[in-house]
């Protein structure tokens, strides 16, 4: 298409990255030796998985085990020392891909990730211009979702004095605001009721339901049972990918929590 | 349109920080009425008005000039004589133990030398620590002095008309003359009071443009929304730049609220260039900014932001950049240690334009010098951004 674009292919080509179908056609995310080395630390040590469309992706992992490191490579946030990601049909290597990556993909970080002191719908109005969208659009889109929140009578309010749960469900919303194809969610139910919890994770069952892909880590295990697969990371590396029914008959366990121990357990690395 | 859009979401940002900082009630007014305190403080404490200083006097001639002198001036409403010593000596003394403000010495045999050679001479011997009592009252003094010596004058001529009245012809009237001389201790180049106005604005804006903008950004990190706007298509530049610019426009604020204030409220003196003065600021503005945008990206917590911006910016300003004290009195290694503090170059420059009423020129060297640190820790906190990412 432009310039720009086709020099891009021949850099591909040069290095031997063309479109060589890599990423399979129901995947979203493919990796393969994927490696972050920090000096002399490898925070995450060749892990290899793919990730299918519309899928909930439960990433678990003791802390320190390296799974928010690996994240971030999977958000653009931070470059890969070694092995290949495609995410979205961005290859990670590629600052140019990474930049377009950022349109398609939504982030809720483990801190709560909305403006304390801007009102409701500022919070929503920003970063729908952040992501590109129209204001049209953005005042459309942010009547309904208000009303889906049951948040309409609360759009002045500044979201400090919204109550947590209110918080996290808004953050949610916020990140899939601008149809991203995955959103990633980091730790994002964290100090929340398990009621509440639940509640959240409706919310996550209706995005996956239409089409977004939910890549998400956590470390409550009734979590994870929600999940349509998870990956258990253990000192950098990925010990276990399937579905948790799958995993809890491999290991025998009567609980992810179970399962999640065994493989935990091995650990090596101090935290 | 792609431009147009980039333009939109980066309006959107700035909007967003703008809101910040109106809503943060609390931190506005400090930001407002800080400088507007500090400068009434130091203007009403340094009010020009004397009353009652305190004068000793060393008097060898103990003749009727000295002593009708001395007690026009003590009947005067600035002064008040509170000690008669007996040497030279003394005045040290007298102001160590803060018995005086300043100190009259008349010359021997005073009334004969000022009537008939001429040349009475009387030193005036300040205090200058004080200069803000200094300037005035060697003002003061000296215009009682030459109504003195106009009264003797007079007299002078009576009295010979009434001994000789052979002539009338002004030639013969004697010139009764008494040279006042003034010496300053402990502040020999008689710095002017104002001096702490360029301070207060170089504190001032320093403490606003780096400590604020540091700790705004790094509370972004802290709270985790600026990971959020990193994984946004936003570029980080863009983020950074939206945060400036309300500060640079909250400080464009303080700065015209201190010129008001010193020039209408204080009346000190613009005496230079108005244009350049603003202009200076702005550029040091821009250094401030810089400084913070760089802190920023050092830091991780907005407690360490804060220390750092204390510690290393304020102490610094306060203490290196000629406010407090005279920077050319401390030891070289201070010195040369002064000269990294950007306050130091910017207050400099303001005193040439403002106090002195000097023109750029006298000060290019100051404005070249803070150009220069814009452009290096500009430079520096861009790459050290990219490094990050």
């Amino acid at each position: 298409m432009s310039r720009g674009e086709n020099t891009r292919k021949r850099i591909r080509e040069l290095l031997g990255y063309a479109d060589d179908g890599f990423l399979r056609e129901d995947e979203v995310i493919r990796t393969e030796g994927l490696t972050k080395c920090f000096g002399d630390f490898t925070a995450v040590d060749h892990i290899s998985f793919s990730v299918n469309k519309g899928e909930i992706f439960g990433f678990l992992g003791a802390n320190g085990a390296g799974k928010t490191t690996a994240m971030k490579m999977l958000c653009g946030l931070s470059k890969p020392t070694g092995g290949r990601a495609v995410v979205a049909g961005y290859d990670l290597h590629f600052n140019s891909d990474v930049k377009r990556l950022k349109k398609v993909i939504g982030y809720m970080s483990q801190k709560f990730s909305l403006y304390e002191n801007l009102r409701v719908w500022e919070n929503i109005r920003l970063f729908g211009g952040i992501y590109g969208m129209k204001d049209r659009d953005i005042a459309e889109k942010t009547d309904e979702l208000l009303q889906r929140l049951d948040l309409t009578e609360q759009r002045n309010r500044m979201v400090r004095d919204l109550p947590l749960g209110w918080k996290q469900k808004l953050a949610f919303s916020v990140a899939i605001f601008h149809e991203p194809r995955i959103v990633f969610l980091d730790e994002p139910t964290g100090g929340v009721d398990p009621a509440t919890r639940r509640g959240f994770w409706e919310m996550i069952y209706d995005a996956a339901e239409r089409g977004i892909t939910v890549f998400v880590t956590t470390h409550y295990m009734d979590e994870a049972e929600y999940c349509n697969r998870v990956s258990i990371m253990v000192d950098g590396r990925i010990e276990a990918l399937d579905s948790p029914a799958a995993l809890k008959q491999r290991y025998g366990a009567s609980g992810m929590d179970e399962v999640f121990r065994m493989l935990a357990g091995r650990a090596k690395r101090e935290e | 349109m792609g431009r147009m859009k980039d333009f939109k979401r980066f309006m959107s940002f700035v909007g967003k920080e703008f809101n910040h900082i109106l809503r943060d009630t609390r931190t506005l007014m400090v930001l407002i009425v800080m400088p507007v305190v500090m400068i009434v403080l130091f203007g009403f404490a340094l009010s020009t008005e004397i009353k009652d200083v305190k004068v000793a006097v060393y008097d060898p001639s103990r003749d009727a000039a000295t002593s009708r002198l001395i007690s026009q001036i003590d009947a005067s409403e600035y002064f008040t004589v509170t000690a008669f010593i007996d040497s030279e000596e003394g005045v040290l003394e007298a102001f160590r133990s803060n018995s005086a403000d300043i100190a009259l010495v008349f010359e021997d045999n005073f009334y004969h030398r000022a009537v008939h050679d001429s040349d009475g001479r009387l030193q005036v011997i300040v205090d200058g620590s004080n200069t803000n009592i200094g300037s005035m009252a060697v003002f003061y003094v000296s215009s009682i002095v030459s109504s003195f010596q106009k009264e003797l004058a007079q007299e002078a001529a009576l009295n010979q008309a009434a001994a000789g009245g052979s002539s009338s012809s002004a030639e013969a009237v004697p010139s009764v003359q008494i040279h006042t001389s003034t010496r300053m201790m402990y502040n020999p180049q008689m710095k002017s009071a104002f001096n702490f106005v360029p301070g207060v604005m170089g504190m001032i804006l320093m403490l606003v443009c780096a400590m604020m903008t540091s700790v705004s950004i790094v509370r972004e990190k802290e709270r985790g929304t600026m990971e959020v706007l990193l994984v946004s298509p936003v570029k980080p530049f863009s983020v950074i730049l939206a945060k400036a610019i309300p500060y640079f426009v909250v400080s464009a604020f303080i700065l015209l609220t201190v010129l008001c204030l010193s020039v209408f409220l204080i009346k000190v003196p613009i005496s230079g260039s108005l244009m350049w003065v603003v202009l200076v600021s702005l550029l040091f503005i821009l250094v401030s900014l810089s400084i913070g945008i760089l802190i920023s990206t050092l830091v991780a917590k907005q407690e360490v932001a804060i220390l750092i911006s204390g510690m290393v910016l304020m102490l610094p300003t306060m203490l290196l950049s000629g406010m407090l004290f005279p920077i050319e009195s401390m030891p070289k290694v201070l010195q040369w240690i002064s000269w990294c503090v950007p306050a130091k170059w910017y207050i400099d420059s303001i005193k040439v334009m403002m106090i002195q009423g000097l023109g750029i020129r006298y000060c290019l060297d100051a404005v070249l010098i803070l150009c220069g640190f814009l452009t290096v820790i500009t430079g520096l906190s861009v790459f050290k951004f990219k490094d990050r990412l």
